[in-house]
Parts: structure tokens; sequence; C-alpha cells
């Protein structure tokens, strides 16, 4: 089929068939990488992009059904405060190893943030569940997560006192 | 010469991170689809079998085709001991899964079509897919063919035949008087290991294109030289007519250390004239993956009433799979990870690689000592029961210190096994506060048992040659062209830069890192064995040394100064005393241009070599260690006896790191490396079809750490050992996983009061434990000691062996 899909606020022609997951029409023909093909089975994360503000295993997509909606990859991400903001506090706490995983924690966590905002350890790694990462050994992303969470509440407080 | 203290910054954040972060990065996955050809590899479907019939013609007539080779295209053997490989199965298939045909197509789909379309006629063969099988008196063999193959390194007193790739011994002192004494008790102890997957994220991936009679090479790899010298090798080509440049690496742990697959995508190209890219599913690369080896290791020692080992031997059988690769080469390291750690009286450790028609094995950080080390510390907690020590005790007692013999009699410097334990034992009395903020997490533990255990391990870092350039540029930058690649472990990121930058007296920030590049720059081992800080630093060091002295012979004409008073500092080149004097180095640099020409710098390191005691190995490619890295590692588990499921409820660690450079780079690898470590020893675990093959082909099936089954590591860096690194520095990136699975074994053996044997320690495997259902051992662990170094399974063919290796047999 040829379709269309809403990326990142642009719109991409794509030719596939219609079952092929989302992530390769994205990775091979709209030239967007930053959602990796790591398992293809939904248990890593690598592949998560937002469809209609929530996170979603791309490998899981069929591309049919991701047209007509509103698509956040990674790249877009960058655009969103709060994907920003996680950005810059993963990397001031110097959490990033080989990268590979870290497309889908940002999304997970920018998700978290915007959605349930923790300081709770125990929470955060639950949210992270499906984020499968080999390097890091998982505490460094925990606490930036939490130290984020803090960070935007005592933020929030600082708006509301103002 | 040593700027280390003022002038390293020890924070320096990655430079790599944010586009790593924003999904910028390109990974050679990622550049796979920027119109290449798709590879696919058609896999043979038997463990062991005869090629009656291969006909790929109907396959090249399927839509998309561009290229297919076979065997006729690649006839040349290669492999890092012995050269026992050939990218095709050849007449012969020695496992399930070793390729048969490399197709390139438009797509992959039309790739994975013609695969369909070859005609193949395989007649089955009897296979041998344990090392047991495989050593058993008159067992088929893997390669009945093993006489003719040639030995790429040679070792003097290697013995080799028939399922036996490869036997190494260390033998010192008179072990058998040792166990023959009166005065001591003899404690014997079998342990069995599983293989363990890297998982890596990224697959192991290559872009290969063939312009100008040149191949190039965009690899995912650790070793861009391995690649290109394999390929080469394996195609028969002249190595200087293939480049090989790595971008970023997403994960590798070993699994890119050896050359794989590469030359297949390789060799479509030069058979099509198009760039051709080779991905492996998830699945394909888990059906092939370079394990880290399963392992059956028997050990015995002869220790005296106040706790004196003065006799140990030792026999580790390393599974290979089909062909030699690394175990060959790591049959070697029993000496310096089994062998290592305490003191010995005497001491003989028989060390042996053993096909089997599975999937040939390679490495995984910390390779052979991972499972020895739990071997190691398993015994020692044995010892300890058998003659009533305490366990600590013991240790303390009898770890290496200043002065003392290795088992290959080389001298050990320093004492820091000693004081690392006495730093952990410190640790743990802080942190021996009820569980903070667990106690919820308490009441959960009641009614589990508890144990806590301490070890030690001996790894070290394998040295071997590097070269690096380093350019000072007309604005006073520098760059750094080495062959190192950036595989997440942050030495191009930091480490590198950091010491380059100290040496010239820059920023950081201010030095340029060239991606690896064989084509840029001289020969270097790759990353691994925690070499990269060390070697290519070394390297790094001397280049930049002989860029001070043009700097400063330069300055000095120009300056009317000295050059003995000149510093580099700050970007300037300065009269030392004078901050601010003189001028800065982009001006000189660009003064150069006219009077000298531009000024860079080639530095080079290879191991200077330590001393081993004559006569104690044989089949060895390392008889000493030049930078013997130590750890500690403590940890505390609870084990549910209904279940048999372990929770670790806390983990210390004290890591001999020679000198912390980047502690928050290390620390990030600590964390990461015990992590890894808990996985091999609780739940990744690899299970064979009964034709030979890995069942476990995904993420679903084979169980890698989520984060939830993790906790932060305590960990404390233990500076001030010896070292040869530069500024005294180590590596720190491969230790880390070294003592997990015997310090997990310990402390769950310690919890049930019983022996464990096996790993990982999965619920089932702990739950069999406890109710004293102990899991068989591999057959193979009848062992008749004293331990027959140079035992040869298939009799007819030892009398060769000895011929066919010009060494000296020395057993
Ligand atoms: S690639 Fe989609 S979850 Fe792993
Ligand atoms: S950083 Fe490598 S997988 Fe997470």
């Amino acid at each position: 089929m040829r379709g269309k899909l809403h990326i990142n606020g642009e719109w991409h022609s794509f030719h596939a068939d219609p079952a092929t997951p989302l992530h390769r029409v994205l990775r091979e023909q709209i030239g967007l990488t930053g959602a990796k093909d790591v398992c293809g089975e939904g248990f890593c994360g690598a592949c998560l992009v937002e469809v209609e503000g929530e996170p979603v295993a791309a490998c899981l997509l069929p591309v049919a059904l991701a047209e007509c909606t509103q698509i956040v990859t990674i790249e877009g991400l960058y655009h969103d405060p709060v994907g920003r903001r996680v950005m810059a506090a993963l990397e001031a706490e110097d959490a990033v190893q080989c990268g590979m995983c870290f497309p889908g924690m940002v999304m997970t966590l920018t998700h978290l943030l915007k959605t349930d905002p923790t300081t709770d350890r125990e929470k955060v790694k639950h949210a992270l569940v499906g984020n499968i990462c080999r390097c890091t050994g998982y505490e460094r992303i925990v606490s930036t997560a939490c130290r984020a969470a803090k960070a935007m509440a005592e933020a929030d407080v600082r708006e509301e006192t103002a | 010469m040593n700027l280390r203290p003022s002038l390293a910054s020890t924070a320096f954040a990655r430079r790599d991170a944010s586009d790593k972060l924003r999904g910028r990065t390109c990974f050679t996955v990622d550049q796979a689809y920027q119109g290449h050809l798709q590879a696919y590899l058609l896999r043979a479907d038997v463990a062991s079998g005869e090629i009656l019939r291969l006909n790929v013609s109907a396959a090249r007539q399927m839509p998309g085709v561009r290229a297919i080779v076979t065997a006729a295209d690649a006839p040349y053997q290669f492999g890092i001991g012995v050269a026992d490989q050939r990218l095709f199965a050849t007449g012969r298939v020695r496992y399930k899964g070793e390729p048969l045909v490399a197709i390139a197509a438009d797509t992959l789909e039309q790739a994975k079509a013609a695969a369909g379309a070859v005609e193949i006629d395989i007649r089955p063969l009897p296979a041998v897919i344990d090392m047991a099988a495989a050593l058993t008196e008159g067992a088929p063999l893997v390669h009945p063919d093993w006489d003719g193959h040639e030995v790429v390194l040679e070792a003097r007193g290697a013995r080799r035949g028939g399922n036996l790739a490869w036997e190494s011994l260390v033998r010192r002192g008179d072990v058998d008087a040792a166990f023959a004494r009166p005065d001591v008790t003899i404690v014997e102890s079998s342990f069995a290991v599983g293989r363990q997957i890297h998982m890596q994220l990224e697959p192991r991936s290559a872009i290969a294109s063939y312009i100008d009679g040149r191949l190039h090479l965009v690899a995912s790899t650790q070793a861009p030289w391995t690649v290109k010298n394999v390929t080469a090798r394996a195609l028969g080509l002249p190595a200087s007519r293939v480049r090989v440049t790595a971008p970023a690496v997403g994960g590798g742990f070993g699994a890119k250390y050896g050359c794989t697959i590469e030359p297949y995508a390789a060799a479509l190209a030069m058979a099509c004239g198009k760039s051709v890219a080779i991905v492996p599913s998830r699945a394909e690369e888990m059906l092939s993956c370079p394990c880290r080896e399963n392992a059956d290791i028997q050990i015995r020692s002869a220790v005296t009433a106040d706790g004196h080992i003065v006799g140990r031997e030792a026999v580790v059988l390393m599974d290979c799979g089909a062909y030699g690769g690394e175990q060959i080469y790591l049959t070697t390291m029993t000496a310096h990870t089994l062998g290592s750690a305490y003191r010995l009286g005497s001491v003989r450790l028989v060390s042996r690689a053993v096909y089997t028609n599975t999937a040939p094995n390679g490495a995984f950080r910390a390779c052979n000592g991972v499972y020895n080390i739990f071997a190691l510390e398993s015994h020692t907690d044995e010892i300890c029961q058998a003659i009533g020590m305490d366990s600590f005790e013991f240790r303390r007692r009898n770890v290496l210190g200043d002065g003392d013999l290795g088992s290959t009699g080389q001298v050990f410097q320093g004492d820091v096994l000693g004081p690392m334990l006495d730093k952990m034992a410190l640790l743990r009395a802080k942190d021996d506060s009820p569980l903070s903020g667990k106690s919820s997490a308490d009441a959960r533990h009641e009614g589990w048992l508890r144990g806590r255990a301490t070890t030690v391990g001996t790894w070290f870092v394998f040295v071997g040659p590097s070269a690096a350039t380093v350019n000072l540029n007309p604005d006073g930058s520098a760059t750094l062209v080495t062959a190192g690649v950036e595989i997440g472990q942050g030495t191009m990121m930091q480490s590198l830069p950091q010491i380059v930058a100290a040496e010239l007296g820059i920023a950081p920030a201010e030095v340029v890192v060239h991606q690896a590049d064989t084509d840029a720059v001289g020969f270097d081992v790759g990353v691994g064995g925690g070499r990269t800080t060390v070697s290519l630093g070394a390297a790094a060091v001397a280049a930049c040394a002989e860029i001070r002295q043009k700097v400063t012979d330069l300055a000095s004409r120009l300056m009317q100064v000295p050059s003995s008073k000149l510093i580099l500092t700050q970007g300037r080149v300065e009269r030392q005393g004078h901050p601010g004097s003189g001028m800065t180095l982009a001006s000189l640099a660009q003064e150069a241009l006219q009077i000298t020409g531009p000024i860079s710098g080639n530095g080079s390191f290879t191991r200077p070599g330590v001393a081993a005691l004559e006569g104690c190995t044989s089949g060895h490619f390392l008889e000493a260690v030049d930078i013997p890295v130590f750890a500690v590692h403590d940890c505390e588990v609870a084990v549910d006896p209904a279940t048999g499921h372990v929770e670790v409820l806390r983990y210390h660690v004290v890591q001999d790191v020679g000198y912390a450079l980047n502690p928050s780079a290390i620390e990030g690898q600590i964390q990461g490396g015990v992590v890894q470590g808990l996985g091999y020893a609780l739940h990744e675990e690899v299970t064979f079809t009964s034709d030979g093959a890995i069942c476990q082909n995904g993420f679903g099936s084979y169980r890698v750490p989520l984060a939830q089954d993790v906790i932060p590591v305590v960990i404390e860096l233990h500076e001030g050992a010896p070292s040869i690194g530069p500024w005294g520095t180590k590596g720190a990136g491969e230790v880390p996983i070294l003592n997990v699975g015997a310090t997990i074994a310990c402390a769950v053996s310690q919890a049930a009061g019983l022996r464990v044997q096996q790993l990982p320690l999965t619920p089932p495997h702990v739950l069999a434990i406890l109710q004293g259902r102990k899991l068989p051992l591999p057959p193979d662990h009848v062992q008749a000691w004293p331990a027959r170094p140079g035992f040869i399974p298939h009799t007819t063919k030892s009398a060769k062996v000895a011929d066919n290796l010009k060494g000296k047999d020395r057993s």
C-alpha cells in the first residue's frame, strides 16, 4: 500500500505492505533511525514512539494502523519540554553508555514524568519494565528519573508561589 | 612528565551522550538502508552432515537477486589459534546454523525468497553435541581432518588431536608430593556452567563496498584490524586491499571482538560491485552467537590445618563449538584466573578446548575468568568448611601479596588483594545496618534463607600492540587518530581525550577523536580485555611526547628560552613559573606551518613482557600478565525456600583501578558489569535442542536483567596498585563481571547450607538444591586424579600430535 504518516508535525509518505511494522517504515523509508530495531517482538522498548501521546512499541504496530495518528519519534521529542528535560538530566547524570536503549528510555521516562512523576525508585523501575538496557545496570537511569521528578515538582512550586 | 593530578579533569562528560539521547547517532544498523543491497545467509539445518549437492542456479534467477556466493568462492581457511574454519560449510556441516550460501538482493525479503530456491542435499552424520560426547572414546570427530589444519599461533608443548582442539598446561612445583603429604586435607570439587549470550542491543552488522579494487567495510566491531585481516584471509586478498571503519557501536561485550559476519558482506560486494549490508535478525544473531563458552571445571587442593594451600590441581574443559576460535587462546587464561588470586605451594592446571557440533563460541567480558572464579571461590569456601576456618580469614591469609608467585611463577608486585579485603570489611561494617528503605521487603523475606559471601578474583589487562597519531592543528586543537572504537565504554569519549588534553595542556573538548579507520592509523588489537585506556592511552601519551618535544623546540627558537624551561599549559606554551608568558599553542602551530611544517606525533605501545618461571607452561600464549587487576565482591542474598527464588539484597565491590582517571565512567562500568554478572549467575540460561541448536531465540526466552531485578552496587575504587598503564591506570570495564557468579553462588550456598556446583541459579535449580535433588553434573566429570596432562581422547592420533607441533612436550 501507499500511505501517509504524520510524524513530528510533518507528513511523510511510504510504500509498504500494510502489515509492515511501523519501526521498519520509519527506519528504512523515512530515514528516522532513532527508534531502534532490537528485538522486533515488543520486549526491549528500543523502538518506542509516541502515538497519540502514548508510548507504543513501533515493532508491534502495523504501519496501516499508524495512518492518521499523531506520531512523535525520539527525534521529535527533543522539541517537547519534558522530553528535553529528561535528555538533559540523563546527560548530566553520565547515564549513557552505548546508547542503543536510550531513545526508548527517554520515551518511557518522558511519559512517566508527564503522567505520574515519582521519586519512588521502585515505581520508576516498574515503569521501565519494558525497556532493556544491557550496558548500564539501570540504577543511574532510575536516579535521573527521580531527580528530574523532584526538580519538576520544585519548579511547579516555584511557579505557583511566584 | 606525570601530569595527571593537576590537569586530568576527572569528571569529563561524554561528548556522544546528547546525540545518543536524541536518536541522532548513526550506528551501523542505522546506515544499512541507505541504498545498499541486503544480505541473507542460508544456514545448515543439521548439526553434522555431508553436503552431497548445493545448487544455486535457480536462486540466481529469483527477483532482485544481485549476487550469490558459496564455499567455492571462499575456500581459504582461517582461525585464531588453528586455521580450522572457512566462511561456508565446505563438504561438511559442523553445526546447525553454519552458513552455506550468502545472497544479496534489493530487499531482505527477496534475498530470503532466493534462499528458499537453493537446492541442497545434506546427508546427516552422527554429531557430538556436548563435551562429554565429544571426549568419549571413538566419538565422531568434528574435524576428521584436524591433522591437516594449519596451526596459526604456535605455542611450545601444545597438544591437540581429534575433538581436543587444544590443551595447555601449567605446572609448578611437586604437586603429587603435596597431595601425598600426611598433614594435609584434600578437598575436591566439580562445577559446570552453561553459555552466556551477549545480547548487545545492536546486532553484529556490516556494510561492504568494493571500489577501485579495494574493499571498504563499515562494521559494528570492537576490532577493526581483526576484521580487516580475517576478511582478507578468508577471501584470499592481501590485507592492504581491505579498509575497515567503525562508527559508534551499540554494545559489544566481546560479541564483536572477532570477525564473524563481515566477510560475507565483503564477498557479496566483490561479487556484484554494489554495496551490501548485512544485519542479522535477533534470532539469527542468537543462533550464531559467539557465546561465553560452557565449561566443566574440576579442582582439588591439598591444604594444611593452618590453611596453607600446598598443592592445587584442576582440569578445565571449555567448549569451543565447531571451530577453535577464541577458546584455543582462552585455554591460556586458566593460569591467570583459576590459577591466580591465592598463594599456592605447587600447582598443575590442565585446560582443554573441545570441539562439539554446536555454534562456535567466542569472547565475552572477562572471558574464561567468570566461571573459573566461580569454581575457585566456591572451592575456597568448601576448603574453609573442610578445615573449619572462617572464609574471610582464609582469604585474608592466602591471597597473593607482594613478591608472591603466581601459578606460572610470575612474581606479583605490591600488596593489593589484602588491603582490598580490609576495605571490603570496612565497607560491609558501614553498610550492615538493616536494609534502608526496604522494610516492606524485609517483611516479605520472612522465612527466607539469608546468605552472605565475600570473594576475590584476579583478572588482567590484555595489553598488546596499539598505535596512535596525534596532530596539533593550526587552531590549537588536537586530533587523535587511533583504531580504537567507542562501544559504549566511554574510553574514546572520555579517557583518551582526557589523556591527550592533559599531555598537551589543552582542554579535553579541544581534542578531536577520529573514528576508527584502518587506513588512517597503525595496527591495534581491538577493544577488549580492558585494554583501550591502557594500550591506546600509552600510545597516545607517546605521540603527545613527540608533539611536546617539537613544540618546545620551536618555541625555544621563537622565544629565545631554553626548551627545558618551557611547559604546555592552558592552551599555551610558556615559561615555567611565568603564567601567561610565551604564546598560544594555536599561534605556535601556525608559525610551525612555515618553519617546520605541521606538527604531529606518532606513538606506539606493546606489552613490555613479564617473566614467568622457565618450564612452567606448555601450549601457552601468555605466560605472565603485565597488568594484573584484582577485585573483591561481597553480597547478601535472600532465598525463598518455597520457590527457589534468589533476591540480591546488597552488593559491594572494591575494585583495583590503578588510578581512577574518570570515576563516574568507571562506576558506570561496574554497575553495568555487575548487573550482567547477576544475569549470568541467576537467570541467563542457554539450552540446546537435541540437534545442537541454541533454544533461546529472543529476549522473551533469554532472560536478561530488567530494571526491577537490579540494586545499586556500593562501590569503592582501590587506587595505587602498580600499573604500567599511562598515569598508573588499569582497564576497568571488563573486570566488574568477574566475581559476580562466584559471589552469588557462595552466598546462595551459605544460605542453603549446601553445595552449589552449577550456574545459573534459576529458581528450579535452587529448589532442586534445597530439596537435595542434585542436578547431574556432566559425565566427563569423572576425573581420575591426578590430572593427566596430555591425555588425548583419540589415542591413535596422540603420537602424531607431538610431531605435528614442533614444540617440545614438557609433560
Ligand atoms: S524492537 Fe520493539 S520492543 Fe524491541
Ligand atoms: S546503554 Fe547500551 S543498551 Fe543501554
